[in-house]
């Protein structure tokens, strides 16, 4: 009987598939009934199995079972370390449900004030350590001569391509600096040229690098569309 | 219980007291008894006619006046005994007034002391009256008797009670000489002004008038009965005039300017008086009897019901007009208004349309012949994948890598070529893979990968690969992951301790793993794998190899080609998935690249063209400006 589910596991899935992709894409001629019929199913069918895995993922096999295989087995070996970890992160979450209630809800600002620090720590070293250094270390050594090739050709491309990123880099800091010189009073407040012009070419390349992050989500979108028209002739394929 | 209220303070009294216990004011005298009831206030506050009568008649026994002499205050005995003494030094003086002569009338001998059988009446044609009738001269002798008899009593009585003119002419006192008299020649009597003025002065009321008219006897007596105060007091020396004390002191010598303001002395320092015989009298409240005053009435004190005031705000008809037009605007920002109901064909729809045949015909018909005229992408041209496949193909066999399914479902037609390629090379090279993520539908991806993968191939598939879940808290997750996995994730998601096996049982950070391969499409979950993830792994040289979308390519490839990278290989999108799988020997697309390639061909036209019809029309119609 399993086996029988299974084997019709994929041709239902297929035919749902089909019907709600004819249904999304049914926005073509505007919005309608079939779209709006859609969107809600897949929200609620997102909502409903991320619920069911945090339940059964993390409250149960990350925190509930330990304990269990803790008392069936009676191996203390892993009980220092659930103590250490699990124990005060159930305490933490069970304190931070007081912000369900209006009336509780200033109790558990210890909670949410310690998750904020941790997190805002964790990015910023993790953005320091990550990306910052690493970043400014790179574009310092673009145009390294140690790391410049030996052939003519190829060098000509490698100074372009690191003078092409040195100036977008540095004209595009220079574009988000908006401090003046002290005028004198009555004096009209005005940027420096030399600063104006360096601005407008990191405007040119803050221009750029959105249009890139644009095509590079149309052919984003592009493909997912071939692969829903893949898979529409496919479903027709298979069932007619 | 009623009170005695004074009618000098208004205050109560018991009504035994005979004199007011706060200003020592006779009481029985003048007093009157405290209303019983509210409506009956007014009629017994004053004391009726008869009453009045009858107090009178009080007064003129000897025992009762000598009761109310001590009743005199003494500041007023005082005040009499000044005004008399006074009146005495003025009559030797000349030319004093009328007023001195009555007194004097009352308190020496008579004007006509001669013709002591001679009547008291000046007028002849009463007189004469008088003679013809026959009875003047008994009347008048029985009269002078009996009123001389009461007259020093009457008179010290009166002047202790200054009763209303009014109601002593209304209710005479009655004597037996007026009971032998007929009616009309008493009445006559006590109207008459000419014996008024001759007898009494004005503020003395008639009853004592008629007390002390001039009778023979009284001037054939030669000299009255005087009191032995007024004689004292009339006896002793008047004080020095100011005029004599004046002489005793030198006068001082004025400056001119100071003469000129001295007032002068001929003018009277005090202002006449104001004649108050016309004013009402006082009848109720503390200043009962009182004439010319203003009467504290109870009325005017008493507590009445506050009105009610209308709260109803006070409009005009254009202010109440402006009111409900604001209202009307207030309740009409809140109702939430539908959208203009757009006709079906319209401009806008049918270029929509016409923009989705262009682009999905030759997609469609592409994949429907299963199209591949369009040379594949090389894996050289792609930045990225050849350092990818070294770095799979590098491999040792059996090694464990942890793979991160951290995209979304919509772009799994974009990566799931690179994904699939991916899977596949690993289980070629024996790869123990355990699966994570952060996203939620990471794990449902996750298993519909590996089992489109593990198709046809033989064994379980635990053998090859596990799901160790979802990472809760997000970065914060990642870094305890990178950290110890295994206290992150302890059990997998069908609930086995795959930690305790191998090869996982020799993990004990994430460095210790051949590879960390991360699926996104999402280049801000690519950063935090980067940033959390990967200092660790560059310790022990680990590699971190990307797969991920178009869209997410631009923001992660600087970490690809940084030096030294951070990203040691990268796969972006559908042509990166398609050169990788070609890296692998993989060429089979189904015409998916050539509708890729003629996709993106028609949506450069479609910009391209829309571009040029966009930059006519805004010429035409500034050519239009321009001429009109």
């Amino acid at each position: 009987m399993l086996e029988r589910i299974g084997q019709l596991a994929d041709p239902i899935g297929a035919i749902i598939g089909f019907v709600l992709t004819v249904m999304v894409l049914s926005y073509i001629i505007g919005d309608n009934v079939l779209f709006r019929l859609a969107i809600p199913i897949f929200i609620g069918a997102a909502s409903g199995y991320a619920a069911v895995l945090i339940l059964y993922n993390v409250l149960w096999y990350q925190v509930l079972v330990p304990v269990f295989q803790v008392i069936t087995t009676g191996k203390m070996d892993n009980m220092l370390i659930y103590a250490t970890h699990v124990v005060p992160a159930v305490i933490l979450g069970i304190w931070m449900m007081t912000k369900m209630s209006p009336r509780l809800a200033r109790w558990g600002t210890p909670v949410l004030a310690f998750l904020t620090g941790v997190g805002a720590a964790t990015v910023i070293a993790g953005a320091v350590r990550g990306t910052i250094f690493p970043q400014v270390g790179a574009s310092v050594n673009l145009l390294n001569i140690r790391t410049a090739p030996s052939e003519l050709n190829e060098l000509v491309g490698w100074f372009i391509n690191g003078l092409v990123v040195l100036v977008g880099t540095a004209t595009t800091l220079i574009y988000f600096h908006f401090g003046i010189k002290r005028q004198e009073e009555g004096v009209p407040v005005t940027r420096s040229v030399v600063l104006g012009y360096l601005s407008t070419a990191g405007q040119g390349f803050i221009v750029v690098t959105l249009g890139v992050l644009f095509a590079g989500v149309y052919i984003a979108a592009l493909s997912a569309l071939i692969d829903r028209v893949s898979f529409l002739w496919d479903t027709i394929i298979r069932f007619f | 219980m009623t009170d005695v209220i004074c009618p000098l303070c208004g205050k109560p009294n018991p009504p035994d007291r005979e004199e007011c216990l706060y200003c020592q004011a006779p009481l029985k005298a003048s007093g009157f008894v405290a209303p019983s009831e509210p409506g009956d206030e007014e009629n017994q506050l004053l004391p009726p006619s008869g009453e009045t009568g009858e107090a009178e008649e009080q007064t003129s026994q000897p025992a009762e006046a000598s009761s109310l002499e001590q009743a005199i205050p003494d500041w007023l005995k005082a005040t009499e005994a000044n005004f008399l003494g006074q009146s005495e030094s003025e009559q030797e003086k000349p030319g004093t007034d009328l007023v001195s002569e009555q007194i004097d009338s009352l308190l020496n001998q008579p004007s006509t002391p001669d013709s002591t059988n001679e009547p008291a009446i000046d007028d002849d044609w009463l007189a004469s009256l008088l003679e013809e009738t026959g009875i003047g001269e008994s009347s008048a002798t029985t009269s002078q008797e009996e009123s001389s008899e009461g007259q020093e009593d009457t008179f010290e009585a009166d002047k202790t009670e200054p009763f209303s003119e009014e109601l002593a002419q209304e209710e005479p006192p009655a004597s037996a000489d007026q009971a032998e008299k007929p009616e009309w020649l008493t009445n006559l009597e006590a109207t008459s002004p000419i014996k008024l003025d001759r007898v009494l002065p004005a503020s003395e009321p008639d009853g004592q008038s008629t007390g002390v008219v001039d009778t023979g006897e009284e001037t054939g007596s030669g000299e009255m009965e005087i009191p032995e105060w007024i004689a004292k007091s009339g006896s002793e020396v008047s004080p020095p005039s100011d005029k004599e004390a004046e002489s005793q002191i030198a006068p001082a010598e004025l400056p001119s300017w100071l003469e000129a303001l001295r007032p002068d002395e001929g003018v009277s320092p005090t202002g006449p008086l104001e004649d108050l015989s016309a004013a009402d009298i006082v009848t109720a409240g503390p200043l009962v009897g009182l004439r010319g005053v203003i009467s504290a009435h109870p009325s005017a004190i008493r507590a009445h019901k506050p009105p009610t005031y209308s709260i109803k705000l006070r409009v005009t008809e254009e202010q109440r007009a402006r009111v409900e037009m604001m209202e009307a605007l207030l309740a009409d920002e809140q109702k939430p208004k539908p959208l203009p109901a757009q006709p079906v064909i319209s401009s806008r729809n049918i270029f929509r349309l016409v923009i989705v045949v262009v682009l999905i015909l030759p997609i469609a018909w592409m994949i429907i012949t299963g199209s591949q005229r369009t040379p594949a992408p090389q894996p050289g041209n792609i930045p990225g994948v050849v350092d990818f496949t070294q770095q799979v193909q590098t491999l040792p066999i059996g090694a464990p890598v942890l793979l991160a399914f951290d995209y979304e479902a919509g772009f799994s037609g974009e990566m799931n070529l690179a994904i699939s390629t991916v899977i596949n090379q690993l289980i070629i090279k024996n790869a123990y893979m355990a699966i994570v993520t952060t996203t939620p539908a990471g794990p449902a991806l996750a298993e519909s990968i590996m089992r489109r993968a593990d198709t046809g191939l033989e064994g379980k598939p635990e053998t090859y690969y596990t799901d160790l879940g979802y990472i809760p808290g997000g970065t914060i997750g990642l870094l305890g992951l990178a950290n110890s996995p295994k206290t992150v994730l302890p059990y997998s998601l069908d609930g086995n301790n795959v930690w305790a096996v191998a090869p996982l049982n020799a993990i004990s950070s994430i460095k210790d793993f051949s590879a960390v391969i991360v699926m996104t499409n999402d280049p801000d979950i690519a950063r935090s794998w980067i940033e959390q993830v990967s200092p660790q792994l560059q310790v022990d040289g680990t590699p971190l190899l990307i797969v991920t979308s178009s869209q997410a390519e631009p923001l992660i490839r600087p970490y690809y080609e940084a030096t030294p990278s951070q990203v040691q290989g990268l796969v972006a999108g559908f042509v990166g998935g398609l050169a990788f799988s070609r890296t692998v020997g993989n060429i089979q697309q189904n015409g998916t690249w050539d509708a890729f390639s003629i996709g993106i061909t028609v949506s450069v036209l479609i910009i391209l063209i829309g571009s040029i019809i966009a930059v006519v029309l805004k010429m035409l119609a500034l050519g239009k400006l321009k001429e009109n």
